[in-house]
């Protein structure tokens, strides 16, 4: 299932280094960081539209990427899938296969995914969706995790990017909008659960902080 | 925009004025104090068909005045969906504030839950009280007619009921629940319809948010009566709404709301607001003689069988003079909406509305 989030302001936009370069298909990547820059530059054909979103979140990098780069465990944050069990591999390597359920009420029952990236020194994953009950052909997304300047505590940037056909009797435009609205769903439900995370680990903070003086 | 609808089939008015003296408040205690659950969904959990009704029960109160308990059966099946997420709750005599003639009210709600079951359990554990409380408010208030009292007081209990499943605290009570699958603070993405009815002497109240259904079987071989208008998002004015809020219907297997949701209003889903609005519309419809029972059901039912096969059904029950008909016609409307293929959990609500019963 496809995942987005919430786009930043215009101000967020402007703290984040503009790889200077155009890409032609996707106006909406001017924001990505260089060093991922071609991780989301999606080769988008006939018939296909993409999207990317951001979410700023209030946490360290380290603790975000450790939920976003759960292949084997995406319900840990992602709200609409209900199960995942893997079918291929081990859920680390490139190459592992997931199936999951889909909770009800959506245009969707399950899908089966496919890991195309996992670099943990840079923050990238991604997946590919290869079948499953819903409309979604040819999805690809992309999902990148990076330390922003903050003066007050930590935080973090998610770019979610992906490309996806439009279905038969859709637009680009409905494409998109469906797809945005579950990938700003998942991507926000990333914030609540990290700050949830954050705050249940905080009250052992005070005994290890020895800066204070 | 809500809808206030008034069905007068007779002269003589609803009225929904204040309990006032002594003895009418004594008999208004003495109801809240019987209070009770009963018709819980629980009991139906991922069984085939199941129904049941309360015996005719009679309860003496004061000098020989009789309170008869009204017949009904409910009954819910898992279906072909794996999982149950649809709530059912009947609550005989949930108001301490009865009807100006000493009458008593009953509530009946369902709750078809989508994303996960908590958000509809919420409903069905509290969305009575919500209304006994919002009732107690407005009765206070007699400046406003009946009809336009009850809306208030159903908007303000179904806002109240959406703000508590979408806030923490809200989440934390569904907690308990077995079938609750979800570990987060906040939980966006689920959701419920919600029918309710209120059954007084005189009239039957309906607030409905989202594609379940309530129908009214009048007798004579009259039409079924609906008293709710499912919440599709291309119905127009349902669509001129999302629109006008700078949202989106989609046909994305059906006209959903952004492409996702296939209902414009509902319970909960906070990431779909104001898109999908937990504003109920409201019927206020006055009773006849000839009425037979109401109906509600969950979009398992409604999709594969029409008002009028429902009323066939309970109507056919009825004929068979047996006590327990309500809960025979609940349990094979479900066998019905089972073996028409229906591919969503089914939940009815059968109510024997006749007047000898009382």
């Amino acid at each position: 299932m496809p995942y987005a989030a919430t786009r930043t302001s215009p101000q967020q936009h402007s703290r984040v280094a503009s790889n200077g370069r155009a890409v032609a298909a996707c106006a909406g990547h001017a924001g990505v960081p260089d060093e991922v820059a071609r991780h989301h530059e999606h080769a988008v054909a006939a018939g296909q539209c993409c999207s990317v979103m951001v979410q700023s979140i209030a946490a360290p990098a380290d603790a975000v990427w450790s939920l976003v780069r759960r292949f084997d465990q995406p319900q840990g944050y992602k709200r609409f899938i209900r199960s995942c069990h893997l079918v291929d591999g081990d859920g680390v390597e490139v190459g592992s296969v997931r199936e999951l359920l889909v909770v009800s009420g959506l245009p969707a029952e399950n899908s089966r995914e496919r890991l195309e990236i996992r670099d943990d020194e840079r923050r990238v994953i991604s997946f590919r969706i290869l079948g499953g009950d819903h409309r979604l052909a040819n999805y690809r997304s992309v999902t990148t995790v990076h330390e922003a300047a903050s003066e007050g505590g930590p935080l973090t940037m998610v770019v979610e990017s992906y490309v996806v056909d439009v279905p038969p009797g859709n637009t680009v435009e409905e494409t998109r909008i469906f797809v945005d609205t579950i990938v700003r769903c998942n991507l926000q439900s990333l914030e609540d659960t990290v700050i949830r995370q954050q705050a249940m680990a905080a009250p052992a903070a005070p005994h290890n902080d020895h800066n204070h003086s | 925009m809500s809808m206030a609808q008034v069905c007068c089939d007779s002269a003589v008015a609803a009225t929904a004025a204040p309990v006032v003296g002594a003895e009418a408040e004594a008999r208004a205690r003495a109801r809240a104090e019987r209070r009770s659950r009963a018709g819980e969904s629980g009991a139906w959990k991922h069984a085939v068909a199941a129904g049941t009704a309360d015996a005719t029960r009679k309860r003496s109160l004061g000098a020989g005045e009789l309170l008869v308990a009204r017949k009904h059966g409910a009954a819910s099946v898992a279906g072909r969906r794996r999982e149950m997420e649809d709530a059912v709750s009947v609550r005989d005599a949930f108001c301490a504030e009865g009807t100006a003639d000493g009458g008593r009210r009953d509530f009946y709600g369902v709750f078809d839950g989508h994303g996960c079951s908590h958000v509809a359990e919420a409903c069905r554990d509290r969305m009575h009280e919500l209304v006994a409380e919002e009732l107690a408010a407005t009765a206070a208030d007699s400046s406003v007619s009946a009809a336009a009292a009850w809306t208030v007081a159903m908007e303000r209990s179904f806002a109240r009921m959406d703000a508590e499943v979408t806030s923490a605290g809200g989440r934390a009570a569904a907690a308990r629940s077995s079938t609750c699958r979800c570990d987060a603070h906040r939980c966006d993405h689920v959701g419920s319809t919600a029918v309710v009815a209120v059954v007084e002497e005189h009239s039957v109240i309906v607030a409905n948010c989202g594609d379940s259904r309530a129908v009214l079987c009048r007798g004579d071989g009259a039409p079924p009566l609906p008293l709710s208008s499912d919440h599709k998002p291309d119905r127009p004015d349902e669509l001129e709404r999302i629109e006008s809020a700078g949202g989106r219907v989609i046909f994305w297997e059906g006209a959903r709301v952004l492409g996702v949701l296939a209902m414009s209003r509902a319970v909960g889903d906070g990431y779909l607001k104001p898109y999908v609005s937990s504003v109920p519309e409201v019927t206020v419809t006055d009773r006849s003689d000839g009425d037979e029972c109401l109906i509600l059901g969950s979009d398992g039912l409604w999709d594969v069988v029409s008002n009028e096969a429902a009323c066939e059904v309970a109507r056919a029950c009825l004929r068979r003079g047996r006590a327990k008909w309500c809960a025979e016609a609940a349990a094979l409307l479900t066998k019905l909406a089972l073996a028409r293929r229906s591919s969503d959990n089914v939940s009815v609500v059968v109510i024997d509305l006749r007047r000898r019963n009382h």
